[in-house]
């Protein structure tokens, strides 16, 4: 991986050098990114600095040191950054006794709008996020998924070209994450930015034009997502298999060229072993298993982020922290 | 000024007003607003109660005169003499045979209460159906001074005030406006003008309310003196304005502590001391409070008696009152300049709840 940025003509959000420190604690470290439009995840447990990058982008934290351009914009100057920028944060909290109409209706009145635009504005976004009929209802009311999609509402509903999302997936059902996705994909498709940040890989993996991996403040990986799980593959990846003969299935497994690595479980109920083929490892147990030996599972055991961080910092994290890799 | 910012601070008041008047934790306001409404509504009703029951036990032919030419040391019989049978009696006998006999007289206006002891006039008691109409003015301006100006419009600010940036620190709510195409000064200035309509609509409807009340407890004849002869009238647009001053300048004091200091009891703490000890302040320090112009707009002067508690009398005091238009301007400058503080501050403000709570 090398700390290579992609040209600054192409790309229309860019944080240059960009630090934040909470006193002595660090938030982000050394970020140098270039955001083209399209849809960019940042993922990373949580703590890697995420919430903290969006909030940086968005003026809510300011930076300290570094700077943060947003399409030639600044929050310093909200009257024009905001009407291009919206932003859904991951505060669960609303101003008290609004109904979900009220609560998207009364910000949009902040732009200056008269009442006529603002009520087209806000019924159009509640209808794009399919919550009309929850609408007059008071916000304390609603379901978690109801209170996210009400929120993503209020942060499209004066269209804007940059949208940020903070765990925009969380709490909702599959159908209206679908529905979600879909309206992302929709906002991406007309130009705009949509960055969205998660710490499930697997869900930005479907979603997303190119990933931003963090870990602790750093950026661990950037680039398109191909490249990202390229990356992943060449890990070795580690697998339990719990069966009755673990020293005879080591010796089995063995003759072939994919294991890298196998060590009886501690327990001495299963076979720890570490491959950097998956699938073709797959087939290989299914023949094993017609061959004598119980096995009576085969999980693997590292494919969650935090396996995948630990991996590229371990690797590789200290010649990226502060650049990133294509 | 960009007509869009009009329609922010607009879209600001929406939202704040309502906030500030009806918020459930902030009933209390109403409540610190009744207390002097109460006080002056049952001190007129105790007047009215005792007018009524000196109407009703006037004797026929008792006369203010012949009330007090009751002396002491009269017997029953000369007292009966003069004024014939008592409004109301009554008699006790202790367990030493001493009897001791309570009767009341009135002429509408007048009661004399005459105790006698064992047949002779032992004491006497005169009460009057009106009231002092300088006591009463003066204890109008203490409690308006002492518990309307320096606990209710205090504390009440403070809440309503403080609430406007910190409330929506601590209940997570405030990015929503950082996030709007609003600058954070016109922010400031939308959310100021809520709180200041909400806090001078509560306090000057009081405020009215308890001079109405104290005109009404009037008797007709003091009434029309204090109306017509004593500047009534301006009282009631002294005291009002001075109401309006406390929430203007109590505001911006309490705007500015919201968005500068995290702990609300340390910032209402301080305040209070230093407006109390403002007496004794030098000059120069003296004008860098509320209280000092909001002391000196006040119509009615507190006299200060001996033996008053030096606490008490380090409230009163005010060793050189300002000009009533050096007050006002001086109050709306410090005003002014403790919320552009406020703008300059907020611009440079993070949300971080984490650490702001």
């Amino acid at each position: 991986m090398t700390a290579a940025p992609p040209p600054i003509e192409k790309s229309l959000i860019q944080l240059n050098d960009v630090s934040k420190f909470y006193g002595e604690v660090l938030g982000v470290n050394k970020i140098n990114l270039a955001i083209p439009p399209g849809i960019t995840s940042l993922v990373g447990p949580n703590g890697s600095g995420k919430t903290t990058l969006m909030n940086l982008i968005t003026g809510l934290l300011q930076p300290t040191r570094g700077t943060v351009d947003v399409c030639g914009m600044s929050p310093e100057d909200p009257e024009t950054f905001f009407r291009n920028v919206g932003y859904c944060t991951q505060f669960d909290s609303y101003p008290k006794g609004f109904t979900g109409y009220d609560f998207v209706y009364s910000f949009l009145r902040l732009f200056g709008w008269d009442h006529a635009e603002c009520e087209r504005r806000a019924w159009h976004a509640i209808d794009r996020v399919n919550l009309r009929e929850a609408a007059p209802r008071k916000i304390a009311g609603y379901s978690k998924g109801m209170r996210q999609r009400i929120r993503l509402a209020q942060s499209i509903s004066h269209d804007p070209r940059v949208l940020i999302l903070d765990e925009p997936l969380n709490g909702l059902d599959p159908l209206v994450r679908a529905e979600t996705i879909a309206l992302f994909r929709e906002f991406s498709g007309e130009g705009r930015h949509v960055i969205i940040s998660s710490h499930v890989l697997h869900e930005v993996d479907i979603i997303s034009d190119q990933v931003i991996l963090m870990s602790s403040g750093y950026i661990v990986a950037e680039g398109q997502i191909k490249g990202v799980r390229n990356e992943i593959e060449e890990h070795p990846m580690q697998v339990l298999i719990r069966c009755d003969q673990p020293q005879a299935l080591a010796s089995r497994i063995f003759q072939s060229k994919n294991v890298v690595e196998a060590k009886v479980h501690s327990d001495g109920g299963g076979l720890l072993v570490k491959t950097r083929n998956a699938d073709e490892f797959y087939l290989m147990m299914n023949h094993i298993a017609m061959n004598g030996i119980v096995v009576e599972t085969v999980a693997p055991v590292d494919d969650d982020v935090q396996s995948l961080y630990e991996y590229l910092i371990d690797d590789g994290g200290s010649s990226n922290a502060g650049g990133g890799s294509k | 000024m960009n007509p869009v910012w009009w329609k922010q601070i607009s879209a600001v008041l929406r939202l704040e007003v309502k906030k500030s008047f009806f918020s459930k934790r902030g009933l209390w306001i109403y409540f610190l607003a009744l207390i002097p409404v109460l006080i002056w509504g049952g001190h007129w009703m105790v007047m009215r109660y005792k007018a009524e029951r000196m109407h009703n036990n006037a004797g026929a032919g008792v006369t203010k005169e012949k009330l007090m030419s009751v002396k002491q040391g009269m017997t029953v019989a000369e007292v009966e003499g003069i004024l014939g049978r008592p409004a109301t009696s009554r008699t006790v006998t202790r367990r030493n045979g001493t009897e001791f006999r309570y009767w009341s007289y009135s002429d509408g206006t007048t009661t004399r209460h005459i105790t006698f002891r064992d047949g002779a006039v032992q004491r006497l008691n005169t009460e009057h159906a009106g009231c002092d109409l300088q006591e009463d003015t003066v204890i109008f301006a203490g409690i308006f001074q002492f518990f309307y100006l320096r606990l209710a419009i205090f504390f009440g600010c403070m809440f309503v005030f403080m609430n406007l940036f910190r409330g929506e620190i601590l209940d997570r709510s405030l990015h929503y406006y950082f996030l709007a195409p609003i600058r954070r000064d016109i922010l400031v200035v939308g959310k100021y003008l809520a709180g200041l309509i909400a806090t001078t609509v509560i306090f000057c409807v009081s405020t009215i309310a308890q001079w109405a009340l104290f005109v009404v407890h009037l008797d007709p004849i003091n009434r029309d003196a204090y109306l017509q002869q004593n500047n009534g009238y301006q009282h009631l647009l002294a005291y009002t304005g001075v109401t309006a001053l406390a929430c203007l300048g109590y505001g911006s004091v309490f705007l500015a502590a919201g968005i500068l200091i995290r702990n609300p009891l340390i910032t209402a703490a301080t305040v209070l001391i230093w407006e109390s000890i403002n007496g004794i302040l030098p000059a120069t320090l003296r004008q860098i409070s509320v209280i000092y112009y909001l002391k000196s707009l006040c119509p009615v002067e507190i006299p200060m008696q001996q033996g008053v508690p030096a606490p008490v009398a380090l409230l009163a005091v005010n060793v050189d009152n300002a000009p009533p238009i050096v007050a006002v301007l001086g109050l709306l400058a410090l005003s002014a300049v403790v919320v552009f503080i406020s703008t300059r501050r907020i611009k440079r403000m993070e949300i971080n709840y984490s650490t702001d709570n």
